[in-house]
């Protein structure tokens, strides 16, 4: 692991800060960001930098569900029954991180990569919205206001172990990558579970807070998480959080799902490259 | 129970869920910031090092402790499956932490 440093640790501090931008606006950790920077360019092992990445997806997932409180978006009731299946899959995840060699982790990583952005480019256009806001959401579906379309929201939750099986793939590649495992439940749940996009991005970005914490806490008690390189880190994904969630309200979606979408497969033939080396 | 009592309920939950999101990350963050400070100043590099871990304890503490407040909410609107469902979430976080002290289970 590299020596931190005042340079290093300002390093850390603007990556956190890009990461933490991308990842507000697109309702995702900026892990998938964070970890390929933090290991392929700054050279920490792939499991400290997953490490580092899951305290920092516990800060934007806490400061953008704080940020957006009151706001209806985030579904508390449907987030909590998913939560039982991502936590379990974050469990599981900590441990086998710890048996995987490093190339495995990054063959990994560009596969998850590589098939989230398939998934981005397939579903660009996708809205699960009734228009009609009287409409009955049913015990776990929502009712938002949508800036978008003006009006109010409303949408059921259709297949729920597609949902409860995401959600624990999900909860597993967090915390055996450091990703805040967005990247798979948005758009499983946008596609298939009858989600609007920016609902479930919201309640993603809640339920991502928990599933970090999960694996978090094993990676800190194998020694794997240096509380002074997550701090920069961290503050620079506050920072940065605040101001992808301020030019969220502007972004197009399609646009995001594009830049998203090419971001992630650069990141994932970077991947590949390094575990050959 | 009715649509409107049920929305207001929703609504309470969110904001405190907020609240309480919005308390950790703060003082996780002061105290990244006091401890980066202290750290890379070679002011107090003894003292660097508690506030740092400190300041990770409290940010790794701060999803459990929505969790919880979840849990008691729930309690107080008499939702026994949520409650469980709550429960459940607790205490996959509890044998992380226990696996975390303990070593491999």
């Amino acid at each position: 692991m590299p020596v931190l440093t005042s340079t290093l640790a300002l390093i850390v501090f603007v990556a956190g800060g890009i990461a933490g931008s991308f990842g507000a606006l697109l309702g995702l950790g900026g892990g998938i960001f964070l970890v390929p920077f933090l290991h392929l360019v700054l050279g920490f092992p792939l499991r400290s930098a997953a490490a580092i990445s899951l305290s920092t997806v516990i800060a934007t997932s806490s400061s953008v569900t704080a940020g957006r409180s009151g706001e209806h978006l985030v579904n508390l009731r449907f987030g909590m029954v998913l939560e039982v299946a991502t936590v379990a899959g974050s469990l599981l995840g900590g441990f086998t991180a710890q048996l995987f060699a490093e190339s495995t982790l990054q063959r990994l990583f560009g596969l998850v990569a590589i098939i989230v952005a398939v998934v981005m480019f397939g579903r660009l256009n996708r809205r699960n919205v009734m228009l009609d806001g009287t409409a009955d959401p049913g015990r776990l579906g929502g009712l938002f206001h949508d800036p978008e379309s003006g009006g109010p929201v409303t949408y059921r939750i259709k297949r729920l172990p597609v949902a409860l099986l995401a959600s624990f793939v999900a909860g597993n590649v967090s915390s055996l990558l450091g990703v805040g495992g967005g990247i798979i439940k948005v758009p499983v749940l946008n596609a298939w579970c009858g989600m609007p996009l920016r609902a479930a991005a919201a309640t993603s970005a809640l339920m991502i807070g928990v599933t970090a914490a999960g694996g978090a806490i094993i990676y800190y008690g194998r020694g794997d998480l240096s509380p002074l390189a997550a701090a920069p880190a961290v503050l620079g994904v506050q920072l940065g959080s605040w101001l992808g969630l301020n030019a969220g309200q502007r972004a197009s979606v399609v646009w995001l799902k594009i830049l998203m979408a090419a971001v992630l497969i650069v990141v994932a033939a970077l991947m590949f490259m390094e575990s050959a080396r | 129970m009715n649509r409107s009592a049920e929305f207001a309920g929703v609504r309470r939950l969110e904001l405190a869920v907020g609240r309480v999101l919005r308390l950790g990350i703060t003082a996780s963050s002061v105290c990244f910031g006091l401890g980066l400070a202290l750290a890379l100043s070679r002011v107090d590099v003894e003292l660097a090092r508690p506030v740092l871990t400190t300041g990770l304890i409290i940010l790794l503490a701060t999803p459990i402790a929505r969790v919880a407040v979840s849990a008691v909410d729930y309690a107080r609107e008499h939702d026994w499956l949520f409650v469980a469902l709550t429960l459940i979430v607790l205490l996959e976080l509890a044998a992380s932490v226990v696996a975390a002290l303990y070593g491999p289970l």
